[in-house]
């Protein structure tokens, strides 16, 4: 166990502040923008491959996003407060940014989950008796229309809602980057590439929660994962996945290179205190296997028997949700465990188990998505319409492709 | 349009929500913020009203002393406030009107905050090393054994 501090250090740069809440706000906030990622790959780019969870996808991106700013309502306690970040954002503090991206981006998404259960929302309007009824009734704002010209008009409005989405979600990560990247005083996240290397991540973690999600509920419903589906998220993950370790990488490297007066305590943060989240969970466990099963998946895809591509598409899934998190812990905790001198280092953060920012809290932040997703299962069904026989304006007719619809 | 009835409502539930976001920004926006930054000017005359001045200047003791404030006056600490050696005026005129005698600080030190031998002082101020002005022991009232504090030139 190192000493309390080594080196020499302010006194005021011993405590960690932004405990285990900041390390799962950006945590959970990636998922969303990179379920999203996901989800606009279908509706907006016209990646068939992806329609087996497109709706997953979106309804994976909209439960992570009701969570989202949870962490930080923990971490600052007042939770009434809370809303005032959308409503009365201050804009000399760069949280005004959270405020303003976040309400923008749930408005935008909001949006597009109606419209695109919407037909559900009618069918179950339709089916259903008394306050059942009324509740979907509101739901669907009182107008049962989803004839085929209704359907035109909603396929359009999801298009062009995909098409804001996507840039919101965007920024609302990269803003997430921002927020550490923009903080000048501290060599280990300052840097312009903060904000990439986040939304890399996200993407990363986004399409690996998928594709754990995606295997998982394909158990649970007693089928088999869809496999040009399965090898498609694999290819995008591999892709996102390179480019994250890519540049994370490059930010080491550049520091090093540079030799600048903050890398003595960097390399010396890298090699002692962050060893085993950073060179062990972050670049080995998390980044060189999964990106070695992965090439396996992409490369050897048609050699590849289900079972096996499912397997190692799903393990290496599970390492890229560690990589990410140790990725996020590294970056949130490993900034504030080395001093303003950037001579003196204090010793390992360790969260508390009990108590509103601990590790229990933790796990119930990251519980709480699937809870929502397993209730909007309930609510409105999240399996595609023609398991349940409905029609949805997010499916392009067959007989028009849908790159060409979504154009 | 016929078959877009659904986009209209959708539309005006979000005009809805926009608008009651920005009625409840008007009410939860204070009026006097940002009137000159980042924050609620009417906190400061708040703060100035919950907290009363302790201090109110020579003026306000001169309308029950004019002998001494005129006193004060012709001498060299005329430019002292009467209050640095009587205390606050709020500890000797209650807010209801009732006066208190206040508690004057007649010690040495109180003299020697201003008048020690310090290198930094410009060198027309008077200022003495106390050890060698005064004969006998540095203590207590000594420097009012020959000085008139409203016009201490001897």
């Amino acid at each position: 166990m190192p000493p309390e501090i080594s080196g020499f250090a302010f006194p005021n740069d011993v405590h960690v502040w932004w405990s285990l809440m900041i390390v799962m706000y950006p945590y959970i906030t990636g998922f969303v923008a990179g379920a999203f990622i996901v989800t606009s790959l279908f509706h907006l780019f016209g990646r068939t491959e992806f329609k087996p969870i497109a709706r997953l996808a979106m309804a994976t991106s909209f439960s992570f996003l009701l969570v989202a700013s949870m962490p930080l309502q923990l971490h600052l306690g007042h939770p009434e407060r809370g809303p005032l970040v959308m409503i009365t954002p201050h804009f000399t503090s760069a949280m005004a940014g959270f405020g303003i991206l976040y309400s923008g981006y749930l408005l935008i998404l909001l949006l597009e989950v109606w419209f695109v259960w919407r037909p559900e929302i009618v069918l179950r309007a339709r089916r259903s008796r008394g306050p059942k009824r009324a509740f979907y009734a509101a739901l669907a704002l009182g107008t049962y229309d989803i004839g085929p010209e209704a359907l035109e008009v909603d396929h359009g409005a999801i298009t062009l809602l995909a098409g804001i989405g996507l840039p919101a979600a965007c920024m609302l990560h990269g803003y997430v980057g921002f927020i550490f990247g923009a903080i000048k005083a501290n060599p280990w996240w300052s840097t312009p590439l903060m904000p990439v290397i986040f939304l890399c991540s996200a993407a990363v973690s986004g399409i690996a929660l998928l594709m754990v999600l995606y295997q998982v509920v394909s158990k649970l419903r007693g089928g088999e994962p869809d496999q040009p589906c399965v090898s498609a998220l694999a290819r995008w993950l591999w892709f996102f996945l390179i480019l994250t370790i890519t540049l994370e990488l490059l930010e080491i490297i550049v520091m090093a290179y540079e030799r600048s007066e903050s890398w003595l305590i960097i390399s010396e943060l890298l090699t002692t205190r962050l060893e085993f989240s950073y060179v062990t969970m972050q670049l080995i466990v998390g980044g060189l296997i999964p990106l070695i099963l992965l090439a396996v998946v992409v490369l050897m895809n048609r050699y590849l028997h289900e079972r096996v591509r499912n397997t190692l598409s799903t393990v290496a899934a599970l390492l890229c949700l560690v990589q990410v998190f140790s990725m996020r812990w590294n970056i949130v905790v490993g900034g504030q465990l080395l001093s303003k001198s950037l001579r003196g280092l204090r010793a390992p953060y360790e969260p508390e188990l009990f108590g509103r920012e601990g590790v229990l809290m933790a796990i119930a932040l990251l519980v709480a998505p699937f809870v929502i997703l397993w209730i909007f299962d309930r609510v409105l069904g999240i399996d595609p319409p023609e398991k349940t026989g409905a029609a949805s304006p997010a499916e392009p007719p067959a007989d028009v492709p849908a790159r060409v619809r979504s154009a | 349009m016929e078959h877009a009835r659904h986009v209209v409502r959708v539309v005006l539930l979000v005009m809805v929500v926009l608008a009651v976001a920005f009625l409840a920004r008007g009410f939860l926006v204070p009026r006097s913020y940002g009137m000159y930054g980042p924050y609620r000017y009417d906190n400061v005359r708040e703060q100035m009203n919950v907290r009363r001045p302790a201090h109110a200047g020579p003026a306000a003791c001169e309308q029950c002393h004019p002998d001494e404030a005129t006193a004060r006056k012709a001498g060299v600490h005329r430019n002292v406030s009467c209050e640095v050696c009587h205390g606050p005026f709020a500890a000797h005129v209650k807010e209801d009107g009732s006066v208190v005698t206040p508690t004057v600080d007649r010690s040495y030190t109180l003299c020697a905050r201003c008048h020690r031998k310090v290198d930094g002082r410009p060198a027309g101020f008077p200022q003495v090393v106390l050890e060698e002005h005064v004969s006998g022991p540095v203590e207590g009232k000594v420097c009012l054994g020959c000085h008139n504090p409203h016009s201490p030139k001897l």
